[in-house]
């Protein structure tokens, strides 16, 4: 099962270098919006920065994931349906959007980090807190792509509905990232952090049970 | 109307009546509302004035008022004028010797005890030093805490802060609690028509999930007139608040999905898996995270939950027959929006069938 996963990964991954464009206008319109609030507004506080970092991350997501079904044609759907399990390709697909926003967040970290002129107080709580984060919130967006693919208005679809399931999310992660920044104190950390680990299994969870109903038509 | 197809409305009917009537009209316990307690030194005159709730003072033939000290023993008052029905000036003389043990202050509770409202007691009302100077001893004789006397009557409750918005537990409380039943019965619906692909499935589970955020939405509304008595504002930061709306949201986008999507059986697929996830999200979103963080809501955040202190068992007698009603109430609501789709679809096959 995993070398299939592997495998599947390995294809996408290779059709996105192809078509690299639907991820660089993702990156490219992260780079230009920073690039933009920080020439506007001069010098950011740091929970400006914090909650600009999310909602970036946010509408990135939104970004990413979305591309991530809109390529597939009905005809390549039952290819898929024929060939591979319904599991095995979410996780592929989920895999790769985690790839592609770990490598957008970073690129948001540095270019903060440069405009913002101060590194990050707390790099490992930082990060952690971001890996934990968009685990969930890919997982929860790659299921509601999956059943807005089905819609016309598959866009704003996604939006709509996912944006009030990453709502928690985002709440305890910019509190997280406020606490890794030293802007509040707080001790409950790891009640925190073990809060954002229960949502992604959920999420993660439900994303694999429910994708085999969403898949066949 | 069939009553033996049709009984469980018709106690929807009275039970309702029931609870409003009874939620509504039964009287609230006696209380103290304030006082101007204070510090006090052993050895002093203490003269308190205190302002009630639904008390009979000037009826009353024996009113004592007391002091319970720490030992749970009651010290008496020497003397008392009443105000009126709801209000009174008691004096204590506290005596030089009250304070046994090493300790340099002790906090009592103010008891006031008639024949017709029973006690009434303000925790912490007066603060006794030691006093470090001499003065003259004066013995009082203290009382046991079985000369208080207790009147049986079923009355509501009477708490500090929230006083008659008590009633608004057989609003609020149970509405939410009835939101809970209908959206558990909706994802039943939706688990059996993912099983068997029968479509009147998928009805009744939108029918009962739309009359579940009816519901969530009055939840809301009756949450928001209880803070404002309660917490002093329409709406709070407090983080229970703010996971419901998003809940309520998410259900609001379930709305959205089924008016996106044109074919029946597509529809039909899609919004019983979101139906799911959306209910493990209100789950997450209402029941799990406002326990693990600070809230002003009941149960949350190292406050007590419903026990014994907050629910008594005269609001048990409306509550629990409250979450019933509104449970048939919504089960009805949705019953009727089921015949209206099942009407709707229908028609479209029978005007289908004339155009061939």
């Amino acid at each position: 099962m995993l070398q299939r996963i592997y495998h599947i990964a390995k294809r996408d991954l290779t059709l996105e270098f192809r078509q690299q464009y639907s991820f660089l206008s993702a990156l490219l319109y992260l780079v230009a919006i920073t690039f933009i609030v920080y020439k506007v507004f001069g010098r950011i506080e740091p929970p400006t920065r914090i909650g600009l970092f999310w909602i970036l991350i946010l509408f990135t997501s939104i970004n990413v994931v979305t591309n991530s079904f809109s390529f597939h044609s009905l005809k390549r759907k039952y290819y898929h349906y024929t060939l591979y399990r319904s599991y095995e390709l979410i996780i592929a697909k989920w895999g790769i959007n985690l790839l592609k926003m770990l490598i957008a967040g970073s690129v948001l970290i540095f270019l903060q980090s440069v405009f913002a002129n101060e590194s990050l107080k707390n790099i490992g709580l930082y990060s952690q807190v971001y890996f934990l984060g968009i685990v969930g919130m890919t997982a929860a967006m790659t299921l509601i792509s999956s059943i807005s693919s089905y819609s016309q208005n598959q866009n704003t679809l996604i939006a709509v509905m996912s944006i009030p399931l990453l709502i928690p999310i985002l709440l305890i992660g910019m509190r997280l990232s406020m606490i890794s920044e030293r802007i509040i104190m707080d001790t409950e950390v790891n009640n925190y952090l073990l809060m954002l680990i229960g949502i992604d299994v959920v999420y993660v969870a439900m994303l694999i049970i429910f994708i085999p109903l969403t898949w066949k038509a | 109307m069939d009553i033996k197809r049709d009984w469980w409305k018709v106690l929807g009917v009275i039970m309702m009546l029931y609870v409003i009537v009874a939620g509504i009209l039964i009287p609230m316990k006696p209380g103290i509302l304030d006082h101007d307690g204070k510090r006090v030194e052993s050895g002093d005159k203490l003269i308190v004035n205190v302002n009630s709730y639904n008390t009979h003072f000037d009826e009353a033939n024996y009113i004592n008022a007391y002091l319970l000290l720490p030992t749970d023993e009651l010290l008496p008052a020497v003397s008392y004028e009443v105000v009126n029905a709801a209000a009174i000036a008691v004096s204590f003389d506290i005596p030089n010797n009250i304070i046994k043990d090493n300790s340099d202050k002790i906090d009592c509770n103010l008891v006031i005890d008639n024949e017709l409202d029973g006690y009434i007691q303000y925790p912490d009302a007066v603060t006794i030093i030691q006093s470090t100077d001499y003065k003259e001893i004066k013995n009082v004789e203290l009382k046991p805490l079985s000369s208080l006397q207790h009147v049986d009557d079923f009355k509501f409750p009477f708490r500090p802060i929230i006083y008659e918005t008590v009633r608004n537990t057989f609003f609020h409380v149970a509405i939410w609690m009835a939101m809970f039943i209908i959206l558990i019965v909706s994802c039943y619906h939706s688990i059996r028509y993912l099983v068997s692909k029968n479509l009147s499935h998928d009805h009744k589970s939108s029918a009962l999930t739309s009359a579940a955020l009816v519901f969530g939405i009055a939840g809301l509304l009756t949450g928001s007139m209880w803070a404002r008595f309660t917490w002093g504002t329409w709406w709070t930061n407090d983080v229970k608040l703010n996971m419901t709306s998003i809940a309520l949201l998410i259900y609001c986008s379930y709305w959205i999905l089924r008016t996106s999507i044109s074919d029946i059986d597509t529809r039909a697929r899609l919004s019983s898996v979101f139906n799911l996830f959306a209910f493990v999200a209100l789950f997450i979103l209402v029941m799990v995270i406002p326990r693990m963080t600070d809230s002003l809501h009941p149960g949350n955040g190292g406050n007590p939950a419903f026990g014994d202190e907050d629910l008594d068992n005269t609001l048990r007698a409306v509550f629990y027959p409250a979450i019933i009603a509104y449970t048939i109430l919504g089960l009805w609501i949705a019953q009727l929006t089921v015949r209206y789709y099942d009407a709707k679809d229908k028609i479209e096959l029978m005007s289908y069938n004339k155009s061939l």
